[in-house]
């Protein structure tokens, strides 16, 4: 969650007004997009880029992330983002497990190796969430919406991940080790029994922090209904509740999963897109190692609308657009200008979080939601030290003025 | 309610993002694929499964 996605019910008027013009340019962008990548590629790229515009309606009028959330826990004493976060992961791991461990042929999980390089992406990856004011999801969400201070986070993000790919393979070098899926050690209801028990340690930890400090609950994750309007109009101007939000990454996770083979991933678009200006300037990526293996070496030389991070991106950052036209928020957004310290915070917030993403095997879609998901001891430990490395970014926020 | 954005500048940077992803596809294998050139390879329907990462690295027991 960033900062300006923390919306606030009841302050919309009362008389639905929405901003026609960044509602019909998102559809007018949707439909061009959708129909290039309907006719040069094939129909299921076409599902996926649905699939991320709903992705994107849905973080943005759930006001749904991680940043906040963590932020929230730690400042606020308030569970209710973190406990959201802890349900979706829940539930992805119900439906995607056994999807992945049916022995279909085609599907692979987000797993990754377990090392140093994962301990020190992730734990940058925390810090700079918290200087650049949002994840992986919560970034694209917010330049979606119009936010002008995301979009030089959204900037130095990708040059970070062009950085950390350049860097990968050293780090690969050093201590660590295969990926360690947990399905192998304690079977598929197993792993689903441990990540559930593991998921609801911490969602007693998070209750006890927030009972200790105010003596009870808020239990908003668990609303069903929108607050200020109609179950129509919430749907379409917001805000939603964090059950609405929770359903349909959970479910937008697994469809992604069954059409293109593979979790939700966000940042690995961002290398290819950095990749690319760089060779456009005349720089030869492929004399660098990342850029030689087969995956990344094939989605530097083809086009962006066969790689689904990508094409999903696009969906995402226009479904944004589209929710904050419907809830005539765009135009608030764009206030958000970045100057002095803030600014600051916006650049090396964005190197901090491209570079550790990296490292770290995506950020905290691609090796967090999708990781747990997939039942993956390395999106434990990303959690962990992408937490450790948001208390830091929290101490850190006040010197960049930015308000805790 | 003041307007805080250009529109003018709306439509330019997505017009320039169009663009941009229509000069990375016109010079793609899948758009020579499409073209009718055969001999290509397109992304679209290959994955690397022997990787070790969602990003295509390799896994740290194969390394030297």
């Amino acid at each position: 969650m960033t900062d300006s996605a923390v919306l606030q019910p009841g302050l919309q008027q009362p008389g639905w007004q929405m901003d026609r013009f960044i509602v019909v340019t998102a559809l007018a962008g949707f439909a061009l997009l959708g129909g290039l990548i309907w006719l040069e590629t094939a129909p299921f790229m076409v599902a996926l880029f649905v699939i991320g515009t709903v992705l994107g309606m849905a973080l943005y009028h759930g006001a749904f992330g991680f940043t906040a959330g963590w932020r929230n826990l730690v400042v606020k004493k308030r569970g209710a983002g973190m406990r959201a976060q802890l349900v979706l992961f829940g539930l992805s791991s119900l439906i995607m497990v056994p999807m992945l461990y049916s022995g279909q042929a085609g599907l692979v999980g987000a797993v990754a190796p377990v090392g140093t390089s994962l301990v020190v992406g992730s734990f940058i990856f925390g810090l700079g969430m918290q200087l650049g004011g949002g994840c992986g999801s919560g970034t694209l969400f917010t330049v979606g919406a119009g936010n002008i201070r995301m979009v030089v986070t959204l900037v130095f993000f990708i040059a970070g991940t062009v950085l950390g790919s350049i860097h990968l393979p050293w780090w690969l070098d050093q201590p660590g080790f295969d990926p360690v899926p947990l399905v192998n050690t304690f079977g598929v209801s197993g792993a689903i029994v441990v990540q559930l028990l593991g998921l609801g340690l911490l969602a007693r930890w998070v209750n006890r922090i927030e009972r200790k400090a105010h003596g009870n609950l808020e239990r908003d994750e668990l609303l069903w209904k929108g607050q200020a309007h109609g179950v129509f109009r919430t749907l379409l101007s917001g805000r939603w509740p964090f059950t609405w939000a929770i359903l349909i990454l959970a479910a937008g996770n697994a469809l992604t999963l069954a059409f293109s083979g593979a979790p939700w991933s966000i940042t690995f678009a961002f290398n290819v897109w950095g990749a690319k200006a760089l060779e456009v300037v005349g720089v030869n990526m492929s004399q660098f190692e990342f850029w030689t293996w087969e995956y990344p070496a094939m989605a530097l030389k083809d086009s962006v609308l066969t790689n689904v991070p990508s094409v999903m991106n696009f969906g995402l950052l226009l479904g944004a657009m589209l929710a904050a036209g419907l809830a005539n928020r765009f135009n608030e957004a764009s206030r958000n200008r970045p100057e002095g310290r803030q600014f600051l915070a916006s650049v090396v917030g964005g190197l901090l979080l491209g570079y550790g993403a990296r490292l770290g095997f995506g950020c905290n879609i691609g090796a967090l939601f999708s990781g747990i998901a997939s039942a993956s001891l390395h999106a434990w430990i990303w959690f962990a030290c992408a937490f450790a490395g948001s208390l830091l970014g929290i101490r850190l926020r006040p010197w960049f003025r930015l308000p805790n | 309610m003041e307007r805080a954005y250009h529109p003018t500048r709306i439509l330019v940077v997505l017009g320039i993002i169009l663009v941009l992803i229509m000069a990375d596809h016109l010079s793609s294998p899948t758009f020579a694929f499409n073209s009718g050139q055969g001999n290509v390879q397109t992304a679209l329907t290959q994955r690397d499964e022997t990787a070790c990462a969602p990003c295509g690295a390799p896994c740290p027991s194969t390394r030297d």
